[in-house]
């Protein structure tokens, strides 16, 4: 891939792909990061002849994998993680009440449930795709996306936002 | 596999455009009314703006990725290098543990003769040490002079 082939696919999907890793971390330095790492994979495996989509569901798996990858190397710093969530949402606070809430509320998912829904609802990815990404059967995507909608749905009702 | 309506459950919240028969079907199918219920959440927190923050440049991005990829392949073709410099510690690691186990009785006592009462009396085992032995010692010490210039050198480089 040449160069500027490779900055028109990065400024098609490098916002979307943005936006998914700082949903899933809640950190901007965290996402940026993941982001550079998820790009280099990218170009490293040199996807000469693959489309744009398939290009995009790959950086998206492999995005994903990265933010694993973090949260486990991570799990001592925990608290930090969540630090770095509140900072986020604080950041949010400053602009918009409504902004910190969604925060809040999505922090309170589990990492792979804040995945599942992302993938599902904003990318709109299948569910063979979700399953790629995740690691996971594409059967066990159902029922793990159906938690993750009732529990989602279990927290805004609690907050009082529930439709 | 997933519900078969999914997707025109999701573009239904997403557009808010419901039909009757899609309507009936949430509200007869769990997963599409979980799917349903958490929709109009999920888009309203996709769309909330990430404007503020301005993304890496791709060119920067881009020559990142070729800085690490010229690392990644001087590293893949040194590999072979390093092999043979982690063998070569390892022989002659070994050539000086052979030398000194085999004539370590003789070198004990060859040690000894360099005391004054030594000089005198036991000059005569000296020979106990052949010639052959100290040639072995100064390959030895020969290649491990090298190997060590050659680590030094390397690290410099």
């Amino acid at each position: 891939m040449d160069e500027g082939r490779f900055e028109t696919f990065y400024r098609h999907t490098a916002g979307s792909l943005w936006s998914y890793l700082f949903r899933l971390t809640g950190d901007e330095a965290t996402a940026d990061d993941l982001l550079q790492k998820a790009y280099f994979r990218f170009l490293r495996a040199n996807p000469a002849v693959a489309s744009e989509e398939h290009s995009r569901r790959w950086l998206f798996r492999t995005a994903t994998n990265l933010a694993f990858d973090h949260f486990r190397e991570t799990k001592r710093e925990r608290a930090r993680i969540e630090q770095g969530m509140r900072e986020a949402t604080t950041a949010f606070e400053s602009h918009d009440a409504l902004r910190h809430d969604m925060m809040r509320t999505f922090e309170q998912l589990k990492p792979r449930e804040r995945a599942l829904l992302w993938l599902a609802h904003v990318e709109e990815a299948d569910h063979e795709d979700i399953g790629e990404a995740l690691g996971v059967k594409p059967k066990s995507v159902k029922v793990l996306l159906f938690r993750a909608r009732k529990r989602l749905a279990e927290l805004l009702t609690k907050k009082g936002l529930a439709p | 596999m997933s519900c078969s309506y999914e997707g025109n459950v999701l573009r239904a919240a997403k557009e808010d455009r419901w039909s009757e028969s899609l309507r009936s079907h949430v509200a007869e199918c769990a997963d599409c009314a979980a799917a349903a219920a958490a929709a109009p959440w999920m888009n309203r927190f996709a769309r909330m703006s990430d404007r503020q923050h301005v993304l890496p440049d791709p060119s920067v991005v881009w020559l990142k990725a070729q800085l690490m990829q010229g690392t990644a392949d001087v590293a893949r073709i040194s590999r072979p290098l390093t092999i043979a410099q982690l063998m070569a510690y390892f022989v002659v690691a070994s050539g000086w543990a052979a030398v000194l186990t085999w004539k370590w009785s003789a070198l004990q006592t060859w040690v000894r003769t360099f005391t004054p009462t030594g000089l005198v009396n036991t000059a005569a085992r000296a020979e106990s040490l052949s010639l052959s032995f100290f040639a072995i010692v100064f390959v030895l010490a020969t290649t491990t002079v090298m190997l060590a210039m050659h680590t030094i050198l390397a690290e410099d480089a």
